[in-house]
Order: C-alpha cells, then sequence, then structure tokens
C-alpha cells in the first residue's frame, strides 16, 4: 500500500458529489447536519487533494487511475480514466482552497436566507465539478464535469431571486450564452473523435502528435477552444460573468473568480499546450495575447464606469483573467511562469475581494457604491483585508499582484524583442496601462466604501462576525506570504506547473505504458527551469518611467477639463470640499482625480461601451456568435 | 452515404445559434438551445455510424457460430445519451427560470429584461 493516494483524487470528487446529495437528504431540516456535511466534505477534498503535493509536486509523479480498472487494451484506451500531473494539481489546489475558504465564510454570510440546503447541495456540486474538471484524464468527462458547472453555478446565482429579481436575469444569459460554449465544446469533441476514435486525452495527445493535425482536427482545435474560451469569460464572452458575479451571493462569487473561470484558464492550457501541442505556432500565440489584452483592457475600463461594488469587482476579475491568458499565450516560458502565478494570485486576491465585499453586503444590506461610506471606523478588520487585497490586485509591492504582475510585463517584453513584433510591444504597454487603471479603480471603491462620511443609514453598521473573518484573514495572510516568498512560491508550487506543461511526455506515458509518447513523436524534452528575476534594475526604471508617463498623461490632461462641479442634492458646507462630480459620493481622497481624469478623457469610449454592453440576451448572444466564429476561422485558416 | 446527416446536423446548429441571436421571446430562445444540442447530438450519431453495421452485441450463437460481422461504433451512442440528458435538463432549468422571470418582471420579452447592463 505505498502508493494509496492514487485514489485520492477520485474518492474527493466523488466524496463532494455524495455530500452533495446527502445534503438535500438529512440536511434540509436541521442546520447543523447540513452545514456539518459540507464542511466535512469540503475539509477531506481539501486535505486530499493538498496531500497530493507531496507525490506530485516533490516526487515530480503523474497519478493516474482508471475507473473501474478498465486499462488500456492494445493501444487503446477504453475506459475513463483521472490523471493527475502537475498542471491539474495546480489548479485542484486553488480550487480546494477557494471552495474551503467560501465554505467557512458561507456558515454565517448564508444564515439570513432560506432554503439553505438547496445552497449547500449545489455549492458542493460546484466543488466536485471543478475538481473533477482539473482531474480528468478523458474529454468528454470534462464536457460531463464543463456541464455540471454551469448548472451549479446558474442556479447558484439566481440563489437570492427573492430579494434581488435581477438575478434570475444574470442566470438565464449565464444559461444561454454558457450553453453556446458547451455545446460547441461538445461538437469539438464528437470532431476530435471522429479523427482519433478515442476520448482518452494522453492517447489524443500522442495520436494527433504522430498524424499531425487534419482538417477536421483543426476545426476541432477551433471549437473546442472558442468554448473554452466562453467559459473562461474572455472579452466577447464576457458579458454573463459580469451579471452571474454582481447577483450571486458573495460566497458563490468567490467560487466563481477562484475556481469557475480558472477551470476555463485550466482547459485552454490543457488543449494548445498538451492535447493539440499547437503552442509553437506564432498565430496562436498572437490570437490567445491578443484576445487577453483585449479582455483585460476591456475588463478595467469597463470596471471604471461601475456603480455597484460586486459588479466592479466582476469587470476586474474579467480583466486579471486578460493577464493570464495573456501570459500563457504567449507561449514562452516566463509567460507561463507568469500567467499561472498570476492565476494563483488572481484566486487569493480577487477570492479575499469578494469576500469582503460580502462582508460589506452582510453589515449594511448593500452593495451599491453610492449608497456606501465611510465603513473604514465601523469595520476595521474588513477595511484592512480589502485594502490588503485592493493592493495586492493593483499590483504594488510587496504583495503577490506585484510579484506576477511584473513577470507578466517581463514576458511580454521579453516576447517582443525576440519575435520583433509591434504587436507585443503594445501588450506589454496595455499591461501596464491596466495595472495602473485598476489602481485608479481602486482608489475609488476605497474612497467610496470604506473612507469619506458614512451615510446616515450606516451610523449603526457593526463588524461581521469572526466566522466570517476569519477566511478574510487567511486570504489575507496569503496574499502576503506570497508577495514576501515569491521566489519560493514560485520554485515550489509554481515550476512544477510549468514542468508538466513543458513535458507532455511523461503525461502521456504514464496513461498509455512506457514508450507510448515517444513511438508518436512526443520526444522526452529538458526540463527548462529558468531562473526568475524580477528585480531587474534596467525593468525597475523602464515599468517606473513608463507608468509615471501614462498616469500623468491621462490623469492630468481628463483633470483640467473637469466640468464645474455639481454639489449633492442636499448642499452640506463639507461637501463642498469635496470633489462632487458624481453625487453622493462622500469621499475626500485627493487621488480620486486619477480617477476622474480617465472617465473624462475615455468619455466618448465609455458611451460606446455602455451602449454596447446592452443587458439584451439576443446581442450577448450574437456576441458569442461572432466571438466563436472568429476565433474558429482563424485557427481553421492561420493554423494550418 | 450520409453526407446529409452532417448537412443536417450543421443546418440544425446554425438554425438554433441564428434563434437565440434573432428571437426577443425567452421561450423561443430556450427553444434554439434546445436545437442547437438536437444538431450536436444528430452528429454525434452520424459519427458512429457505418454502412450495414450491425447493432454492437454478440449474441452467444454469434460468436460460436464465427458470425462476427461489422458493427457501428458504440461509444457515440453512449455519449448521445448522456448529451440528450444534459439537454434535457438544461432545457428544464431554461425553463423554470423563464417562470421565475415572468413573475418577477411581468414579461418575457428579452429586450424588457435588462435591468443588469453597462
Amino acid at each position: 500500500m505505498s502508493n494509496f493516494y492514487v485514489h485520492f483524487p477520485v474518492i474527493s470528487v466523488m466524496g463532494l458529489f455524495l455530500a452533495a446529495f446527502l445534503v438535500e437528504i438529512f440536511g434540509n431540516k436541521n442546520k447543523h447536519v447540513r452545514y456539518a456535511i459540507s464542511l466535512i466534505a469540503c475539509l477531506g477534498a481539501a486535505a486530499m487533494t493538498f496531500y497530493l503535493i507531496v507525490p506530485v509536486f516533490f516526487r515530480g509523479e503523474v497519478i493516474s487511475y482508471w475507473m473501474g480498472g478498465w486499462k488500456p487494451e492494445g493501444g487503446y484506451a477504453f475506459g475513463i480514466g483521472y490523471e493527475i500531473d502537475g498542471l491539474g494539481l495546480f489548479f485542484g489546489l486553488l480550487t480546494a482552497l477557494t471552495f474551503l475558504m467560501s465554505v467557512l465564510f458561507s456558515r454565517r454570510y448564508m444564515e439570513r436566507d432560506g432554503h439553505l440546503g438547496h445552497y449547500y447541495t449545489l455549492f458542493l456540486m460546484l466543488a466536485g465539478s471543478v475538481l473533477g474538471l482539473v482531474f480528468t484524464g478523458d474529454v468528454f468527462n470534462l464536457f460531463i464535469m464543463i456541464e455540471i458547472m454551469t448548472f451549479a453555478s446558474v442556479a447558484l446565482t439566481a440563489f437570492r431571486h427573492g430579494k434581488h429579481p435581477e438575478a434570475l436575469e444574470g442566470a438565464f444569459k449565464y444559461l444561454v450564452l454558457g450553453s453556446i460554449g458547451s455545446s460547441l465544446f461538445l461538437l469539438g469533441v464528437a470532431l476530435l473523435y471522429l479523427t482519433t476514435h478515442t476520448l482518452n486525452m494522453a492517447q489524443i495527445a500522442a495520436l494527433i502528435s504522430s498524424k499531425g493535425m487534419q482538417p477536421t482536427t483543426l476545426l476541432a482545435f477551433g471549437t473546442m477552444l472558442a468554448g473554452l474560451a466562453v467559459k473562461s469569460f474572455v472579452v466577447p464572452f464576457h458579458t454573463p460573468a459580469a451579471d452571474a458575479y454582481a447577483t450571486a451571493p458573495a460566497s458563490v462569487s468567490t467560487l466563481f473568480s477562484g475556481m469557475v473561470n480558472k477551470a476555463g484558464i485550466y482547459g485552454i492550457i490543457r488543449l494548445t499546450y498538451i492535447l493539440f501541442r499547437t503552442m509553437d505556432k506564432e498565430s496562436l500565440m498572437l490570437l490567445l495575447s491578443i484576445l487577453g489584452a483585449l479582455t483585460m483592457f476591456v475588463g478595467v475600463t469597463m470596471a471604471l464606469a461601475q456603480h455597484d461594488f460586486k459588479r466592479l469587482l466582476a469587470f476586474h476579475s474579467i480583466s486579471q483573467i486578460g493577464y493570464v491568458l495573456m501570459a500563457v499565450g504567449l507561449g514562452t516560458n516566463l509567460g507561463l511562469y507568469g500567467g499561472l502565478f498570476h492565476a494563483m494570485n488572481h484566486t487569493l486576491f480577487k477570492g479575499l475581494l469578494f469576500l469582503t465585499a460580502g462582508a460589506v453586503y452582510y453589515a449594511t444590506g448593500t452593495t451599491n457604491l453610492d449608497k456606501l461610506g465611510g465603513l473604514a471606523k465601523r469595520m476595521p478588520r474588513t477595511t484592512a483585508c480589502f485594502l490588503v487585497g485592493a493592493f495586492a490586485i493593483s499590483g504594488i509591492p510587496p504583495f503577490n499582484g506585484f510579484a506576477s504582475k511584473w513577470i507578466i510585463y517581463q514576458a511580454a517584453y521579453e516576447k517582443a524583442n525576440l519575435s520583433g513584433n509591434f504587436i507585443y510591444v503594445i501588450i506589454t504597454v496595455t499591461a501596464l496601462l491596466v495595472s495602473v487603471m485598476t489602481l485608479a479603480s481602486f482608489i475609488k471603491v476605497t474612497g467610496a466604501v470604506f473612507f469619506g462620511q458614512a451615510p446616515a443609514t450606516l451610523e449603526k453598521t457593526k463588524e461581521v462576525p469572526f466566522g466570517m473573518q476569519l477566511p478574510m484573514f487567511i486570504m489575507s495572510a496569503l496574499c502576503i506570504a506570497c508577495g514576501l516568498f515569491y521566489n519560493q512560491t514560485i520554485v515550489y508550487v509554481v515550476n512544477p506547473a510549468v514542468n508538466a506543461v513543458t513535458n507532455p511526455a511523461k503525461y502521456v506515458d504514464t496513461m498509455m505504458g512506457e514508450g507510448y509518447a515517444f513511438a508518436n513523436g512526443i520526444g522526452p524534452q529538458p526540463t527548462t527551469f529558468t531562473s526568475v528575476s524580477i528585480w531587474d534594475p534596467v525593468f525597475w526604471l523602464l515599468l517606473f518611467v513608463i507608468v509615471t508617463c501614462a498616469v500623468t498623461l491621462v490623469a492630468v490632461s481628463g483633470a483640467r477639463e473637469r466640468g464645474p462641479v455639481s454639489l449633492p442634492e442636499k448642499t452640506d458646507s463639507k461637501h463642498a470640499t469635496f470633489f462632487g462630480c458624481e453625487e453622493s459620493l462622500h469621499s475626500h481622497v485627493g487621488g480620486s482625480d486619477l480617477f476622474w481624469g480617465f472617465k473624462k478623457d475615455l468619455k466618448g469610449y465609455f458611451k460606446v461601451m455602455g451602449n454596447l454592453h446592452s443587458g439584451k440576451t439576443n446581442d450577448y448572444a450574437l456576441w458569442v456568435v461572432i466571438g466563436v466564429t472568429l476565433i474558429t476561422l482563424f485557427t481553421f485558416v492561420f493554423l494550418s | 452515404m450520409i453526407l446529409i446527416n452532417y448537412i443536417v446536423a450543421i443546418c440544425l446548429i446554425a438554425l438554433g445559434l441564428y434563434v437565440m441571436c434573432a428571437k426577443r421571446e425567452l421561450i423561443k430562445i430556450v427553444i434554439g438551445m434546445g436545437i442547437m444540442d438536437y444538431g450536436i447530438n444528430m452528429l454525434i450519431v452520424s459519427i458512429g455510424f457505418h454502412e450495414n453495421g450491425t447493432a454492437p452485441i454478440y449474441t452467444l450463437s454469434d460468436i460460436i457460430n464465427g458470425n462476427l460481422s461489422f458493427f457501428v461504433d458504440p461509444i457515440p451512442q453512449a455519449l448521445t445519451l448522456t448529451s440528450i440528458v444534459i439537454g434535457a435538463c438544461v432545457d428544464a432549468m431554461a425553463l423554470s427560470l423563464v417562470i421565475m422571470l415572468k413573475r418577477r418582471y411581468k414579461t418575457t420579452d428579452a429586450d424588457e429584461i435588462r435591468r443588469l447592463n453597462g
């Protein structure tokens, strides 16, 4: 019984699904029973996932598990296999951490809602499906997990429809657009089966490598990539994310940004680097980087225009996913380090920010920025946690967001240098600019929610209970730790994942038998660990100059043209000293000029974007169809 | 020749996408989702089909007599069944959301259900 842990992945996934049904059977009446079942299932699954660090990360093993013992016969995989390599485990760890924090937070956060039995059932199904998605080694099983994930997410989005009817609207849009994405993925799976006659990912990778890319395979790749892009809310497909994150309970939004869109990113990495091994194509790198750059720019600019705390965070979440996709799409080792590290950091700081948004909602009953203010004195611990998250997402040293963003800038810069393609220069500058705009947006939120004058309705606000503070503290601690010990984090956590991505031969061999990969043309590649030096002073200076120029240019030019200050309705002499462009925003943070500068400068752009995000399901469906068609056509034309 | 199957499948998928983009009535959008699913199911079943193939079942007498003829691929059929079940769940969930939306918004017109925008 030396390798008893091979059963852990399947036990943790099945345990979560089993617990989902147990909650429905036993936990509908008694709240202690249902919470105990949920907590035990989550703790168990997380513990087993974390235990896998020892064999997978430290010893470099790849764990394989065949459902029902149906091992490959005669070189063909028949059964459904689970396979956990460094990449799968990396995302599995993020998933486990996220649902663990969220279930801790949910106990007090959700206590005022009814039908909590259903909540925990859906919660556990969502957790189980994402864990299954990252552990599975079978394409069709991946599709099933995507569908369960979409169901559970949609139902959880609509969970608070009693108090907020908009939740229904968000859920419906998510379901319609999500179903286009999963249908496309299924179409890709069908086409892939047509050419390879297998569903096992390891075998598909080997067969595609030996047969080469045929037109059908290319079409399959295009549709699967488009389907996964819909699932990870890349820009033309980001609209359901903003609606769903904003209307779902905060504990669920944490799950969404921590695992659901990570699942999409995981799928894209698995698809491009391992399954089809198309990342050596310059055109695909360009496609993914441009999509990523577009995503981060549109996300952050839309965030600047928001009036709702959670909707704003949702757009930032989209924007940060853009960073990850851009970095991964560069196709370089440095890009992979930066992208995966940023994916991890995004899970930490965005989860933290959604939790603080939930705490604010719990304490005040609203997330409308215009109705909030002055919570810093009343909720000091939540404010401290929020500031940690805000600094991290804005990329301020020494928090974790800085370390990963810095690697991403370097990777994009290096790529521009190597390829001599001017587009990568633009992408590098966009990445820097988006970081500055993120900072501007968070200055606004901090001012609007935590500082300034509190409206009369919020005078009696109290700090949230300890049960809600604990997960926020843990996340904050991790944010700071990953920022201070970035080097160790990269070596021990990110490096195994990058190695797994760059060495698909081991993934194939573990599943299909020794030598199978080599026979099909996937040679053993040397492990390429390039040490990451993120404190290079030349880059420091360059970054500093560019950021300063960008900030000064945009902010100062906008601030000068600021129109006459319109005071809030109830004219109060105190308000006169505050800036008053936006009514009833009781903030007196001087740095807010930065934010106003952006808003003034990009007035026309904001108008166009606001009209584009019309809220109509048909329009969004049209965006998705156009985006999907373009991606599929692009891969078909440029990758052959 | 089963080319007609592929053509019909692609037409159904395109029709489903068209309905989702063009029809404002929520029920019709859900129908569009269904049509797209059917198109994909048809495609998957067609992929497993072989001309003159038999059902993927061997009886004992077949094996004894050595009468092992060429059969259709059973895996796509299993996939289709799974996909049909999932499609039914998606439709049920979407329709229940439409019912709730009708109750709360008093309309099923997608143009009027747009409180979340901008």
